[in-house]
């Protein structure tokens, strides 16, 4: 005999209570179990007690062991009459065995759980549309249609659902696994504030995850770890890896480096660490390719650089498609992968033509951060500049100029911009001495503000 | 300082490459008294003809040319842009023909560089045409970018193609500064490779746009052209925003190291002496035999005419009486020159006789004695005193439009066909119609630009609001508030900002509806052809207004439903009655046509079948044809607005007596009883009260017209009023007549046009009066059209006593047919009887019905699985639905006995669909009858509105007519017979729903039963308090006041509930 239980108010604490009756539970779906009932009659005297136990169970309040809800639960020779008659009646059903199209006679068509049968739900709507078309709405008048008749216009598909709507399949439970937890963690009887003694504990819970990980041959390449602090407040730090790794002390490095960057504000007295499991990464390295840094060795290398150089300064730069000018990204930095690299060996499609001598391009060192200058215009030239910065410091008059080039772009945005830049030649000496062009310089201002700024100069 | 002359800009006619009207560019040039520009759009003059009467009207000169997409693997790899302007009218022509060229090569919608030109079919067209050699798009910087290092040679190579193209003289170095430093560099090579050439330079600003702000939607036209966002086009948007219209002393500074390219604009501008004006187009001719001349084969051919129509018996005048009218209009159709055209019309016309396609001419032609005479229109002017100069007028300086009916689908088809067979592809061509950026299409696309999800582009879009009336509290703020987005957004500020300028923005060209062009073979040099989507149709790159402004003369072929139905009702009478109808001669006074329009029984009926027509009729009782051609006129925006209905209502009922407000205005208004309803009426107001002349009083309408100027108001005005002094009227006599012609020019309805429709409106009662059987075929064949849905036709029928059969696959058409009941053969009409045909079988396509027909008439079916069988064009979907809507159930015998029912032939279809492999293909089931119930009533009722949107059974309503009669809704025959102002309960299905601009937000819905339908008056303050029941909800029950006023039966709403029926209902006709 199989039990069905069915809440519209509970679901995941359905499967635990249900492991109170039954060693074999299935979650059959949402707001929905199935249990094997067979053998059950010495704790419960007969199925119909089981039935009447779990209701009565089910509406004790949570603490006590209940659901704090009411249930359907029904009883029938079947997992999936059970299941039916669950859904669709209220309280404690029984179908005794062989009544079964007694019981669902009357329940609507619609409601027909063609999974239970492994059927896919287009298919379904599709045999559902013919039967509505055929007039027929309940299980009963499905399950009086002549079997051939339904096989030879529905198929197999129509003859199984068929039998579902007769309460005549039969089949074993799926039980339910608990599904593995990838998390661990720690209350603290005292509050640490010092790295030292947290390293322990992140040693201790790094462990048992990689363990965990490592028996269901698992990795990750994402742990969050959230630390519970005096204050009762939560101090939360996520570590994303390019690839899945599976070595507790390369994680517990990074933990460490990443906490000293990122210290929480107040002693910690609960800790968390959880992962994101993932396929381990499987790489087969060609005989003759030179070997790349380990990711691991990699990853704790940029760790430590970052907390030398500050987090936004480390990566690849990447220019941004746009016409903004100097506008870059810093991506993350990654090994090439084989495709990358079959990629770049491949020649460029556009011909390439090297520049002769007399058009070679002029060389820019472009000053960062530029230095902001103050220009005197005339008639909206510039005329005379002055700018210094802690290393250099750029004055003189303009003896020739090219400009303005102008930019201005990104007008849907709150932060959208506008330059003009002139390339200037500036010159030294007052109008006494006899004037000496110092360099050309690149010098550009942002319309918006009206600020000025020295760019770089030409070689 | 030489003036500067901006000779290479883009309108937003380049099709999402510019952002600004050619109206706004002229405006920006007329700012910055520029004394000339020219307009280059891509690839076409789509929007010349507006920049140059834009430009005529401000005094600027407008010079057009084009930027002309080319490839040649001689020249260069890709494609680029050529400027070309257009210097002499050889050019122009040149040009026009060029772009024919590329265009009609390739389809409509094709891919970017398959519609371009080669070097050689530039080499034969140049002539004409002065070439500049373009900015980043044109063919030096092409040749400068593919060698970065040293592109000069390459470059040359490119000028002495040019050079030898176009001549030394007619090649301009094209210069652009928009502050880029790759630009800058080119500039100096053009420069240097100018001076070595010997090449004048020339400074244009290659604008995009008039005004720098317009920037942003080049920018989002980017973007919906690329099929990207704003966020993610990158380098694909404008660098800055500098192609903005410049002001002269702005490119002086900009080109002050250059000035020479400054002045050499001025230089350029006084070379280009062609504009428009000097079109070179010329009225289309006829061919015409030997020995004659246009001019005397119209002349014959009308005077032939004439003799058949001016007969002088059935109330039409002699031909004597006729012949001044028609020398007169033929005087002046020669003084003009439009012989060729009313032949080209004749000829037309003439075909359509022969391929026995009805046709009519409409609109203002109805005036024309000489267009009555040769067939082209059925009115005759002269019998009912219509004015010629609103058609044709020497004064107005516009030529006149035809517009024949014609009826829709494959036979309108047929004629246009015709006349491109006629004329060559490259001799007629259909107008265009520009489709503009408006409401959601701008909603949506603005949106996806600025990379607004899903959910927001549907609330933004949704905003538009479909209604006709626009509530005044409807702010464009509340609207975004009740949508959830604010305004303080800065991204929906944004999307606002663009969204309001991008309206009215050309967004495509699509052909119009009926507009044909003609020039025997020369159309191409008067204007650029290009393909429509629909394939064999050509259309020109001009619109029907700008077609008109340049003084194209074209003829509309329009289809119109009921010509269609007229047309069909004829054959069908013709097979079925087989009686010979002829339109031309129904008898006049059929007395149930004036019964029927009396009672406002008119539903199917042209033009006086709507809810407003109806509650005027039994107002209006017509009792003769004239009648029926003011009631056409009145329920129009004009007569409404001019509150013209109730006074000419109140006289025509005696409640008011007729006045004049002059007496000399007699004998224009006596028709309509002092009250003025038609534009001629107007003309003759002013004709005879202030002394205009035809063509004067015609410039009177249209200075009142759409096109409204108030200086030009105010002119004609004045010219009113002292032409009225003259005559003696003044004081408030003259402010009543100036004050009625004013208000009323704007939205008169023709004369001539309400009289062409009255025809159709009067056959169309005379044929569903006198043959209903006939007239209802075939109005449900030409579905959709009309005011009704085919179910509301099909119950009016019924009441009206017609039998209607229900959908058999063994006698069904594809179309619905008239079937002959057995029986004696004394009375045929009443015996006659409607089949629906299988088009109605919704999801059946019309090559499967159309193959049931022809296999049926080789064999009758005898079983479903024979059907099967030999239709195999019948997918398994189509014979679930013939199944589901009874079309099967006589499949295998017609005796009730042996038929089945719809879920047997169910049963039977779903085996018939499925092989049961080759083991099991010959055994057969016994028995033909399925385990399966039969339908219920109200399932059937059900399968009839999914499976055909229709049901010839009782009436969904009447099923709860005893549920109704419980709640005391009454009957809609019945509510005539109460009293006004009585409290009142109706209950019913909701067929139309309407809320009309003019009507200030009051609602009407027509409810119908199975007795009939009932009208509903809804106010705004009832309208907002149930919106949803009103909008959502099909069957309703409204609690009101009965209003009976003469007859026209109506209740006003107080309260509205909706009811839940089980059973089905097609969708209603809502009019928003």
């Amino acid at each position: 005999m199989f039990a069905c239980i069915y809440s519209p108010d509970v679901n995941e604490e359905l499967d635990d209570f249900a492991y109170a009756f039954s060693p074999v539970v299935e979650h059959t779906k949402q707001h929905t179990v199935t249990i094997d009932v067979a053998g059950c009659e010495l704790m419960f005297g007969s199925p119909y007690g089981l039935a009447t136990e779990v209701a009565t169970r089910a509406k004790r309040p949570r603490a006590e062991g209940g659901l704090g809800s009411q249930v359907n639960i029904a009883i029938a020779g079947n997992p999936d009459t059970a299941i039916h008659a669950a859904l669709q009646l209220p309280g404690v059903s029984f179908v005794a065995e062989g009544e079964e199209l007694t019981c669902l006679r009357e329940f609507p068509i619609e409601s027909l759980e063609y999974s239970l049968v492994n059927i896919e739900a287009k298919q379904a709507e599709v045999i559902l549309e013919t039967l509505k078309l055929w007039g027929v709405q309940t299980f009963g008048a499905f399950a009086e249609l002549p079997i051939t008749g339904v096989s030879e216009r529905l198929g197999q598909e129509g003859v199984h659902l068929q039998a579902l709507a007769a309460g005549k399949t039969s089949r074993h439970l799926k039980s339910k696994q608990p599904a593995p937890i990838f998390s661990n963690a720690v209350e603290l009887d005292h509050p640490i504030t010092e790295l030292e003694p947290l390293s322990f504990i992140y040693a201790r819970l790094l462990n048992q995850l990689c363990a965990t990980l490592s028996s269901y041959a698992l990795a990750t390449n994402e742990l969050l770890v959230v630390m519970t602090l005096e204050n009762k407040s939560d101090h939360q730090r996520k570590l994303s890896l390019p690839h899945p790794l599976l070595d507790h002390k390369v994680f517990l490095k990074l933990l460490l480096l990443d906490t000293e960057m990122h210290p929480p504000p107040t002693g910690v007295v609960g800790l968390t660490i959880s992962c994101e499991p993932v396929k381990p990464r499987v790489i087969q390295n060609g005989l003759f390719v030179p070997l790349a840094p380990a990711p691991d060795k990699l990853e704790l290398t940029l760790a430590r650089l970052a907390k030398l150089v500050g987090e936004t300064n480390i990566g690849s730069p990447s220019l941004l498609d746009t016409h903004r000018p100097d506008a870059f990204i810093m991506k993350r930095f990654v090994l090439p992968t084989k495709a990358d690299t079959r990629r770049r060996r491949k020649p460029p499609n556009n011909r390439q033509i090297p520049a002769t001598d007399q058009q070679r391009r002029v060389g820019f060192r472009m000053f960062r951060p530029p230095l902001r200058a103050v220009v005197q215009a005339e008639r909206g030239w510039p005329a005379q500049i002055s700018a210094w910065g802690k290393q250099r410091g750029v004055y003189g008059k303009v003896a020739q100029l090219a400009g303005p080039w102008r930019t201005t772009g990104d007008w849907w945005r709150t932060d959208r911009w506008a330059r003009d830049e002139w390339d200037v030649a500036l010159e030294t000496g007052s109008k006494n001495q006899s004037s000496k062009i110092q360099g050309i310089y690149r010098i550009y201002r942002e319309l918006l503000s009206g600020a000025w700024f020295v760019e770089g100069n030409y070689d | 300082m030489d003036s500067y002359i901006e000779l290479h800009a883009r309108s937003a006619f380049s099709f999402l490459e510019g952002s600004s009207l050619p109206e706004e560019l002229i405006a920006t040039a007329l700012a910055f008294e520029m004394p000339a520009m020219a307009l280059l759009d891509r690839n076409g003059f789509y929007g010349a003809p507006r920049f140059h009467l834009s430009a005529k009207r401000n005094g600027i000169k407008a010079h057009i040319g084009a930027e002309i997409s080319v490839k040649d693997p001689r020249v260069n790899d890709a494609t680029f842009s050529l400027p070309l302007l257009v210097r002499t009218r050889e050019g122009y022509q040149n040009l026009c023909r060029l772009i024919t060229l590329m265009k009609l090569r390739v389809p409509k919608h094709s891919k970017n560089g398959e519609c371009v030109v080669s070097a050689d079919e530039l080499a034969a067209h140049h002539k004409g045409l002065i070439c500049l050699t373009g900015g980043f798009d044109g063919p030096l910087a092409l040749a400068l970018n593919s060698n970065p290092a040293d592109g000069s040679p390459r470059a040359q190579k490119t000028i002495d193609w040019l050079t030898t193209l176009f001549g030394h003289d007619h090649l301009y170095a094209e210069l652009q500064r928009h502050f880029n430093r790759d630009e800058e560099a080119r500039n100096q090579i053009i420069v240097e490779l100018a001076r070595r050439n010997r090449l004048p330079l020339l400074a244009t600003n290659g604008v995009s746009y008039a005004t720098e702000l317009r920037r942003e939607v080049a920018d989002v036209f980017t973007c919906i052209r690329n099929h990207v966002r704003l966020e993610t086009a990158g380098r694909l948007l404008a660098e800055n925003s500098e192609r903005y219209l410049k002001p002269g002393p702005i490119m002086q500074t900009i080109f002050a190291d250059l000035p020479e390219a400054i002045s050499n604009t001025a230089e350029l501008s006084s070379r280009l002496e062609f504009t428009l004006e000097d079109l070179g187009y010329e009225f289309p001719k006829y061919p015409v035999p030997g020995g004659e001349t246009m001019m005397s084969f119209l002349r014959q051919r009308t005077e032939e005419g004439a003799r058949r129509r001016y007969t002088g018996s059935n109330g039409a005048p002699e031909y004597d009486q006729a012949r001044n009218q028609l020398e007169r209009e033929l005087k002046l159709i020669e003084k003009l020159g439009l012989e060729g055209y009313f032949l080209i019309v004749w000829d037309i016309v003439q075909f359509c006789r022969r391929e026995g396609i009805l046709v009519q001419g409409r609109g203002s032609a109805a005036n024309s004695a000489v267009c009555y005479s040769l067939g082209i229109t059925a009115v005759d002017p002269i019998g009912m005193g219509l004015l010629f100069e609103r058609f044709l007028s020497e004064e107005r300086g516009e030529w006149p439009d035809i517009d024949l009916d014609l009826p829709s689908g494959d036979q309108r088809e047929k004629a246009i066909q015709y006349v491109y067979e006629r004329y060559g592809k490259l001799g007629a061509a259909m107008t265009a119609n520009v489709i503009t950026y408006r409401g959601r299409s701008a909603a949506r696309e603005v949106g996806k630009a600025l990379d607004f999800d899903d959910d927001t582009l549907s609330r933004l879009a949704g905003l538009v609001h479909t209604w006709e009336w626009k509530d005044p509290k409807d702010t464009t703020e509340r609207q975004f508030r009740e949508a959830g987005l604010d305004l303080r957004n800065p991204r929906i500020k944004k999307f606002f900002e663009l969204y309001k300028l991008v309206q009215d923005l050309p967004r495509h060209l699509g052909q119009h509806s009926g507009g044909m062009v003609i020039c025997q073979g020369q159309l191409d040099a008067v204007v650029p052809l290009e393909p429509a989507a629909m394939p064999g149709r050509v259309v020109v790159q001009w619109d029907k207004e700008d077609c008109a402004d340049l003084g194209l003369i074209k003829v509309d072929l329009l289809g119109l439903g009921m010509m269609a139905v007229l047309e069909d009702s004829i054959q069908l009478i013709r097979d079925s009655y087989h009686e010979e109808v002829d339109l031309a001669h129904l008898p006049p006074d059929n007395p149930a046509v004036y019964a029927a329009l009396q009672k406002a029984d008119t539903i199917g009926m042209f033009q006086v079948e709507s809810r407003a027509q109806m509650s005027c009729l039994p107002r209006l009782r017509p009792e003769r044809f004239y009648d029926i051609v003011v009631q056409v006129a009145i329920i129009r925006p004009g007569p409404i607005v001019g509150n013209m209905v109730h006074p000419y209502l109140k006289r025509r009922q005696g409640r008011e007596t007729v006045r004049y407000a002059h007496p000399l205005l007699e004998p224009v208004l006596k028709r309509t009883l002092g009250v003025p309803l038609f534009q001629e009426q107007l003309l003759k107001m002013a004709m005879i009260c202030a002394g205009f002349s035809g063509g004067e009083a015609e410039e009177l309408r249209r200075a009142f017209g759409f096109k409204r100027s108030e200086a030009r108001m105010k002119e004609i005005e004045i010219k009113l009023r002292r032409g009225l002094l003259k005559n003696g009227i003044s004081g408030k006599t003259q402010e009543e007549i100036v004050q009625s012609i004013s208000s009323f020019a704007l939205y008169g309805f023709p004369e001539s046009h309400a009289a062409s429709f009255a025809l159709i409106a009067y056959a169309s009662a005379y044929l569903k009066c006198n043959y209903l059987a006939a007239f209802s075929a075939a109005i449900l064949n030409n579905q959709p059209m009309g005011f009704y849905q085919p179910f509301t036709l099909i119950k009016d029928a019924q009441r009206h006593g017609l039998k209607i059969l229900p959908i058999d696959i063994t006698c069904s058409n594809w179309l619905c047919t008239i079937e002959k009941e057995p029986g004696p053969e004394s009375s045929p009409h009443s015996k006659l009887s409607l089949r629906l045909g299988l088009k109605y079988v919704k999801g059946l396509s019309q090559q499967s019905g159309m193959a049931i027909e022809r296999e049926r008439s080789l064999k009758a079916f005898t079983s479903i699985d024979e059907l099967r069988n030999r239709v195999p064009e019948l997918h398994k979907d189509e014979l679930r639905k013939l199944s589901a809507v009874g079309a099967l159930n006589f499949i295998q015998s017609h005796s009730p006995k042996l038929s089945i029912h719809r879920r047997d032939a169910l049963w039977q279809v779903e085996k018939a669909v499925r092989s049961p492999g080759a083991l099991y293909e010959a055994l057969t089931e016994k028995d033909k009858h399925s385990p399966l119930l039969p339908m219920t009533i109200p399932e059937r009722i059900d399968a009839d509105f999914r499976g055909t949107g229709l049901t010839i059974g009782k009436h969904p309503v009447a099923y709860h007519r005893a549920e109704l009669n419980k709640l005391g809704a009454q009957r809609a025959i019945d509510i005539a017979k109460i009293q006004n102002g009585s409290p009142i309960r109706v209950a019913g299905w909701v067929i139309v729903r309407q809320r009309p601009g003019t009507a200030k937000g009051f609602v009407f819905l027509t409810l119908e039963d199975e007795t009939g339908v009932s009208n509903i008056i809804v106010t705004p303050q009832i309208f907002e308090q149930n919106r949803r029941a009103l909008v959502d909800h099909p069957f309703l029950l409204i609690d009101g006041t009965l209003q009976n006023q003469d007859n026209v039966v109506s209740v006003k709403a107080q309260s509205v509930r909706s009811l839940a029926f089980k059973v089905a209902a097609a969708s209603s006709h809502d009019f928003h």
